[in-house]
């Protein structure tokens, strides 16, 4: 039961990030609610695995995990360098030219 | 399964899906192309929920790594070539397409009601086909996932035929992307001193750890979800978060375009190997029941994986995991190779421009 209304709530708080994803109104906005979607999703995922008693599920939320976070920092990557080429940090002022 | 958690799964479903079509009208409505791109990897990850609930675990890990990871990335890339903004259509240029659309839904929902309805046991596909697989699987091929057995053994060919149009659409972006510099979208013209410190010891701690996990996926292909698509892309993202932090030019240093390319060929050349040898010893083509010739298979020893009374059809094994490697090897290529061509375009500019 605690699990079902955990999932709910997830449920819930998903709806909540797609009208943030919506009605922007930055892109900033909108970045943060697809992270929080992807977070809400692994989350979604784990307790699915509980709830349907396939604890092989913990893999793919794993994975979702991972792929949400380069996903996130591509698209900052790109927000503030306009291009996904250039290094990050202090090497970038070394190779700057590079674009 | 018990009254709540069919009522549970029912209401997931709902929910998931309806997301999905909130979703769907938001990517048409918006013309930032970055909203689109962004609400699109949300798509994704939503999909891809709704597909565990149904529990086509393997279908949703693809959905996960290819639609919210690699693709959103190579979008992004994409959109650095183009204006920012789609073009506003005249609202009368809608109305021919929107019809269609509505027609060819309307037909769909129609037919929908002639379905046999979800996990329906005495469905065709349950029936005939789907019944001899989940039967004589476990007998005929010894792997757990059924899943994996029917894609790289019984429809081993048509894995192949997947493994060829991977390849043709890496030919396709090299050939397309991969010469001439044509970037549109100029980089601002003062470097940010931003330091990112956080950002770069994380990134060095993850990107060995996605790594193994795409070895993991793909050496668990058979028993778990998974298997060398899946892995060639989490690979491919590795690689990809590289490049995002490290720049371009660092991990062009370590994966170079060339050999990523020839890695794209090489892949299909190992699957198509192993049909052949397994010809060679007196099959078929990709009858992995000849893969190895008896003198060989002789030599494996009998407690290789674990229980040594089971017994295990060496050959079906070691097929599927060659293929499953020579898929990852093609899909992992593929995708940098993209990475590169909608990425590179600035740097190759540049780098253009100081020759030139």
């Amino acid at each position: 039961m605690l699990v079902a209304a955990g999932v709910a709530g997830l449920v819930v708080a998903m709806s909540l990030m797609i009208v943030r994803a919506m009605i922007g109104p930055s892109h900033y906005d909108r970045i943060l609610a697809a992270n929080s979607f992807g977070t809400k999703t692994v989350l979604l995922i784990a307790l699915m695995g509980f709830l349907f008693g396939r604890p092989d599920f913990l893999d793919i939320a794993l994975v979702y995990a991972l792929i949400n976070f380069v996903t996130t920092i591509a698209l900052m990557k790109f927000f503030r360098y306009r291009t996904l080429a250039r290094p990050l940090g202090a090497m970038a002022r070394e190779a700057g030219k590079d674009g | 399964m018990s009254g709540p958690t069919i009522d549970a799964n029912f209401a997931l479903n709902i929910a998931l899906l309806l997301m999905l079509v909130a979703i769907a009208f938001a990517v048409v409505r918006t013309r930032s192309l970055l909203a689109a791109i962004l609400m699109m990897s949300v798509y994704s990850l939503a999909s891809a929920a709704w597909l565990m609930v149904a529990d086509a675990a393997d279908v949703a890990f693809t959905e996960a790594v290819v639609g919210a990871g690699a693709s959103t990335v190579i979008l992004l890339g994409a959109i650095l070539l183009a204006r920012g903004e789609a073009e506003r259509v005249n609202w009368k240029l809608m109305i021919a397409p929107g019809a269609l659309a509505v027609v060819v839904g309307a037909v769909l929902i129609y037919a929908a009601g002639g379905l046999p309805n979800y996990g329906d046991p005495a469905s065709p596909a349950n029936s005939h086909v789907g019944r001899a697989y989940l039967e004589q699987t476990y007998g005929d091929i010894g792997a757990p996932n059924v899943v994996t057995a029917v894609l790289a053994s019984y429809r081993g060919f048509d894995t192949l035929g997947e493994t060829v149009v991977i390849f043709a659409a890496c030919i396709g972006v090299a050939l397309m992307l991969g010469f001439g510099p044509r970037a549109t979208l100029a980089p601002p013209t003062e470097i940010p001193n931003d330091q990112h410190v956080v950002l770069r010891v994380v990134a060095k701690l993850l990107i060995p750890l996605i790594a193994l996990f795409a070895l993991y996926v793909q050496f668990h292909g058979d028993l778990g979800a998974g298997g060398g698509f899946q892995a060639g892309v989490i690979m491919a993202v590795a690689i990809i978060l590289h490049a995002l932090v490290f720049g371009l030019r660092a991990t062009m240093a370590a994966v170079p375009v060339r050999l990523a390319r020839t890695v794209a060929a090489l892949g299909v050349v190992v699957y198509a190997g192993v049909g052949v040898v397994c010809i060679i010893n007196g099959g078929g083509f990709l009858d992995y029941d000849y893969l190895f010739s008896p003198r060989i298979e002789a030599m494996i020893p009998a407690n290789l994986l674990g229980d040594p009374s089971h017994e295990h059809h060496w050959g079906q094994h070691f097929g599927i995991l060659f293929i499953e490697i020579g898929v990852l090897l093609t899909v992992s290529a593929t995708i940098v190779t993209m990475f590169y061509g909608f990425a590179g375009r600035t740097l190759e500019t540049i780098e253009a421009e100081r020759r030139g």
